[in-house]
């Protein structure tokens, strides 16, 4: 089965699909990736325009990261092609394509200082040890790394000084696509969040065109212009993140990107069959569930506590079981039976069975 | 018997240690100091000499112990120069293909040291395969002896160490993540200029203690000069061998021993200054 683009049908206030298509800065046509006999990558397709931040997000093993190295070059593809800038890159080696990899264990090298790692690509260029040196500083400064950790060994630096180093190594180049494996994936949950925003805000300074791999949808969400959700090497949907959020073309992307109530179609009057996903967040529950066509009472089964929210699970008879996530009025509310409705914009009618692999 | 004491375990080692080298070493350096024997036995007992020393260290003592310097260096270089690229194509193969050409490696080690000479004597002499090939191919117009020369007493000692080298060679290969080549290579670095900056730098301290093996090793050669070097290539292990077997002149050969053992500690000392620098500039 083709596994064509699904882009953005929504006018107005966010980027078009068509101004991306026509700028088109980065090519995927119909890639194949097969490890031996077995399939990695599915006759994939899609195309980034330039400057945009894309994240791969899908679960391990679906082949975002081997999409990234057949983007990189570290690996060829079975079938298809692969383009950037306008020009074809398929079978181009690594050190011919000018893009720039954050490895996902960074992959500095351990016999150089932090400032040598990072002017390595203008060094292989025959670029001047005093212009290397000078702009490995520009760029480490960008990124806060300060002048005494500049001459420290990888050993040396923390998992959060690493990270910058490896950004500033990659970009230093100019690069046409910046390649980001999993970059967050072995720093704490603090200093993940402060660095993606970084990442973020010189990604938008330098214009750099992106793709960002992560199974982590909250990162995917945050950071991102586009998200490709990815399951079984397929390419199941492409969208901004408030398009895949909201309308998810499967009931596997909804399940991936947080938290999805799946509730039989026949209840919002489609056919026999159908799936309808609803937020948790967009339930409404306690007195305002009286606003709504579809409400009724049910039995809270558990509660959970998290933080400024509340997520109960209910329950009633001769209705589907629902989480709804609401801010509730008293600090401990322990009502044993809340009344839920279902606003009619919040159920958005899944279009697409989940393939099967 | 509350606490092992860990001394207590190497107490074997250092038996056989003391056994078998220190004792003999302290009785070489006594057997140095007497005076050679006139008439029957080994050494005239009771006398005490450098007599030995002077002669060992005369001109054609030291020639020989230069010689026998160059030649430690000659083989430690053509061992690392062999085993390198030996070692970086075992490290690119598959797990199971690796283990087979490791198996591969160390084969020889099987085979007694004595067999490996004469083998290379055989494989060397005029008669031998490598000298039909030349002639075959018209390298040469008649048979060539390539034993009994530098080239092949290097070549045996080489050989003969070489299994180590590679091994040495491979295991600090393989510490390095593959991953920082694909990271050089997306940096533009060039599969050659990515070797150079990366991969062998970072090989460094393998090779540097290849070439330690070697040097001692090679110092030490006696097999490969003794049967497949010729009338020039003697080094101090031979000559030790011929003052005591063929002239039975054993306070000299003692002495002789006694230096060659200086020398390879000597040569080990300036090694070590040598990588440093070489470590240093890398």
């Amino acid at each position: 089965m083709p596994n064509t683009v699904r882009t953005s049908p929504t006018p107005g206030t966010e980027p078009s699909s068509a101004t991306v298509e026509a700028q088109a800065w980065v090519t995927v046509g119909s890639v194949s990736f097969r490890y031996g006999a077995a399939p990695v990558v599915r006759d994939l397709s899609f195309t980034l325009g330039k400057g945009g931040f894309l994240t791969l997000l899908g679960p391990s093993g679906c082949g975002k990261t081997t999409l990234l190295k057949l983007m990189g070059g570290y690996l060829i593809p079975s079938a298809g092609r692969i383009g950037l800038k306008g020009r074809e890159i398929t079978r181009l080696p690594p050190e011919k394509r000018n893009t720039g990899m954050v490895f996902q264990n960074y992959a500095l090298f351990p016999h150089l200082s932090a400032r040598r790692n990072v002017s390595f690509g203008l060094e292989v260029r025959g670029v001047s040890r005093a212009i290397c040196q000078d702009r490995a500083d520009a760029i480490l400064e960008r990124v806060g790394i300060a002048p005494a950790e500049r001459d420290r060994r990888p050993a040396h630096l923390s998992g959060g000084q690493q990270q910058r180093v490896a950004l500033a190594r990659a970009l230093i180049i100019h690069p046409d696509l910046l390649l980001l494996d999993e970059p967050f994936a072995n720093l704490d949950r603090h200093l993940r969040e402060q660095l993606r925003s970084e990442l973020r805000r010189l990604q938008q300074e330098t214009g750099v065109t992106t793709v960002m791999v992560t199974h982590d949808q909250e990162e995917a969400l945050a950071v991102s212009d586009w998200i490709g959700v990815m399951n079984n090497g397929r390419l199941l949907q492409f969208g901004t993140p408030r398009e895949v959020y909201d309308r998810p073309r499967t009931a596997f992307v909804a399940r991936f990107l947080g938290d999805a109530n799946l509730i039989d179609g026949v209840l919002f009057g489609h056919p026999l069959g159908s799936v309808v996903m609803v937020r948790p967040e967009r339930c409404v529950v306690g007195l305002d569930a009286a606003l709504h066509r579809r409400r009724w009472s049910a039995q809270v089964r558990s509660r959970a506590f998290l933080g400024p929210d509340v997520v109960v699970e209910l329950e009633s008879p001769n209705r589907p079981t629902i989480r709804a996530r609401y801010r509730p009025l008293a600090p401990h509310d322990r009502r044993p039976q809340l009344d839920v409705g279902i606003p009619d914009d919040a159920a958005w009618l899944i279009p697409e069975a989940d393939a099967i692999p | 018997m509350n606490r092992f004491h860990p001394y207590l375990l190497s107490a074997p080692a250092a038996a056989l240690l003391v056994g078998l080298l220190l004792g003999p070493l302290v009785l070489l350096l006594r057997v140095s100091l007497y005076e050679p024997a006139s008439g029957r036995g080994f050494f005239t007992p009771g006398t005490w000499t450098l007599e030995n020393f002077a002669t060992v260290l005369d001109r054609y003592g030291v020639r020989l112990l230069a010689f026998t310097t160059a030649f430690g260096i000659g083989v430690a270089a053509v061992s690392v120069s062999v085993g390198y690229p030996l070692a970086m194509f075992i490290r690119s193969l598959s797990e199971t293909a690796r283990r087979v050409a490791v198996a591969g490696v160390l084969l020889p080690k099987l085979a007694s040291v004595l067999v490996v000479v004469f083998g290379l004597q055989q494989l060397l002499s005029a008669a031998g395969p490598v000298s039909q090939f030349l002639v075959v191919t018209g390298v040469v117009n008649e048979p060539v002896t390539l034993s009994r020369s530098l080239f092949a007493a290097v070549l045996a000692e080489a050989y003969l160490i070489l299994p180590y080298a590679v091994l040495v060679l491979l295991i600090q290969l393989q510490r390095i993540d593959p991953t920082l080549e694909a990271a050089a290579r997306g940096l533009g670095a060039s599969r050659w200029a990515a070797f150079r900056r990366v991969t062998l730098p970072m090989s460094l301290p393998g090779m540097i203690l290849a070439g330690q093996l070697g040097l001692v090793w090679g110092m030490g050669a006696f097999l490969g000069p003794m049967f497949l070097g010729g009338p020039e290539q003697v080094t101090l292990s031979v000559e030790v061998y011929r003052q005591a077997f063929e002239y039975n002149r054993w306070p000299r050969a003692a002495a002789g021993a006694v230096v060659l053992l200086v020398a390879v500690g000597g040569s080990l000392g300036g090694y070590s200054v040598f990588t440093r620098r070489v470590r240093g500039a890398a």
